[in-house]
């Protein structure tokens, strides 16, 4: 049987994992093709934006006194410095639901990060970003999981939308990749490799650039899209196990926002023990105030 | 030879500006040439004629740029029109007040890019440019649009640009440093922030000295 001792590293591990991943969840575009906010894996490129994410997922509880729940608010502002450069900073706001006992409450850890736009090829719909998070280790409170050790995440996007294939109506399939190693500054917290995908079908893109099917307005702003990550301690584990997590769900894109949902189902012990959900409003700032804190502190434009 | 959207939009330009009120007939020069390159031609009731600097332009005359030419022109508002080359467009109306601020301007973009720096006014106005495929619509701004075969592209470095599609009656709002395309037929395309390099390009392809 899991201990306590044991159970609280794999919260943290979860909650560590969401948070370096968090700061980039944005929606982006290479052409025609906009990738929407993705809400459990990063989106693939800088940008000014600023949203809001609620995650909740069923803990496996390992007796009483231990988590049996996760509920996380989390806020990200993003600030381009330069067209391909940008900066993002997020706070999370964790309750964690004990088996009869009551939910404490408490901050995470700072997060901040920096991102490079390495390549957009806007012909083929196809971007790739390097990015660095930082985790400020004894910033959040550790009854809920924020771990007394920092963190330095190296970062790998890929996006890559079908649209300049001759693929008829599958053109609306893109696809999004990450990949990071975040890497702890003591022990006992481990380095954790983190994997994820997403799949996405934007009918925006069906309506716009493949066929007018004249669809419902609602429909018209949807694009489903599912989201995996994968996690898994690298070297000494400390007791944190590996977790997988898949998101199917849609998104809605309005002009300059949108809003988002996912069922959270865990495809291993360690990651929950049931049906989670998670929701995010995003607002694009470059949308709305574009002449001003909307757009990147240096630029040649 | 023109598909039946080519038709309906020349046709339409035509009409357009059929329907053009008294007083803007009355006060046919819309504008003048202040900037010139090349041989670009004006066709007023179907006689073509060379521009030179300093001629005037009026409702429902039709503007065609060469392939080594560009063409700037101020109106009758303060607005200046920069057109790059290979442009065909039609002015189908031209409204101002009596006080020169601009009541109705409409512009028939048949192909080509134009760039259009639009004069603020006090008052409730309106600046379209139509392509065969769908509209823009603005009130200050500076901005680009591009119309192709089957499509047309809009580009906005100051101000904000409403794109609406003619078939599917569908807009998008183009914010400054945004840009978007609508291809015929469709919806016009999600709005995206245009890179630095892509503004430059459609800058100096309507740079007129």
């Amino acid at each position: 049987m899991i201990g306590k001792a044991v159970a609280m590293p794999c919260l943290a591990i979860l909650i560590a994992s969401a948070a370096s991943v968090g700061p980039a969840d944005a929606y982006t575009a290479s052409g025609d093709r906009t990738f929407p906010a993705t809400l459990i894996l990063p989106q693939i490129a800088p940008g000014d934006e600023f949203y809001l994410n609620y995650n909740m997922l069923p803990l496996t509880s390992h007796g009483p006194g231990s988590p049996d729940r996760s509920n996380t608010f989390t806020a990200t502002l993003g600030k381009t410095i330069t067209d391909r450069l940008g900066l993002y900073i997020e706070e999370s706001y964790d309750g964690i639901g004990r088996s009869g006992a009551g939910t404490q409450w408490g901050w995470q850890n700072i997060d901040a990060a920096i991102k490079y736009l390495a390549v957009n090829d806007i012909d083929h719909e196809f971007i790739m970003s390097l990015g660095l998070d930082r985790e400020t280790g004894g910033t959040g409170t550790t009854r809920i999981g924020a771990s007394p050790s920092g963190a330095t995440t190296p970062q790998l996007f890929f996006g890559k939308g079908l649209g300049d294939l001759d693929v008829g109506y599958l053109r609306p399939f893109a696809v999004t990749t990450f990949s990071a190693v975040q890497l702890a500054d003591t022990a006992p917290r481990p380095n954790v490799v983190n994997n994820g995908f997403s799949v996405q079908y934007s009918i925006p893109y069906l309506e716009s650039k493949v066929q007018n099917l004249e669809l419902p307005d609602l429909i018209r702003g949807l694009t489903p899209m599912t989201e995996v990550l994968f996690t898994a301690p690298a070297g000494r584990s400390y007791g944190t196990r590996a977790t997988a997590l898949i998101a199917p769900g849609v998104s809605y894109a309005g002009e300059g926002w949108e809003f988002a949902v996912e069922a959270q189902l865990p495809a291993t012990r360690a990651t929950g023990s049931g049906i989670g959900v998670t929701a995010q409003l995003h607002i694009a700032l470059d949308f709305f105030f574009s002449d001003s804190i909307g757009k990147p502190l240096f630029s040649s434009q | 030879m023109m598909d039946r959207r080519e038709i309906l939009f020349v046709a339409g330009a035509a009409a357009s500006s059929l329907f053009v009120p008294l007083p803007a007939l009355a006060d046919a020069a819309a504008g003048s040439v202040v900037g010139l390159r090349g041989q670009c031609l004006i066709e007023r009731q179907g006689h073509p004629s060379p521009l030179k600097m300093g001629d005037a332009v009026a409702v429902s005359d039709t503007i065609e740029v060469p392939a080594d030419g560009k063409l700037k022109l101020r109106m009758s508002d303060g607005s200046v029109i920069s057109l790059a080359s290979g442009t065909k467009m039609t002015v189908a109306a031209y409204q101002t007040g009596a006080g020169g601020q601009r009541q109705n301007a409409q512009l028939s973009l048949g192909e080509g890019l134009l760039r259009a720096v639009v004069s603020p006014v006090d008052h409730p106005s309106t600046f379209e440019v139509s392509t065969a495929v769908g509209t823009a619509a603005v009130r200050s701004t500076d901005w680009f649009i591009e119309a192709k075969s089957g499509s047309a592209q809009v580009g906005v470095l100051t101000g904000s640009v409403s794109l609406t599609s003619s078939a599917t009656g569908r807009a998008v709002t183009i914010p400054s440093r945004w840009g978007a395309r609508l291809e015929s037929g469709r919806d016009p395309v999600q709005a995206r922030v245009w890179s630095p390099d892509e503004f430059q390009a459609v800058i100096s392809r309507t740079d007129v000295p």
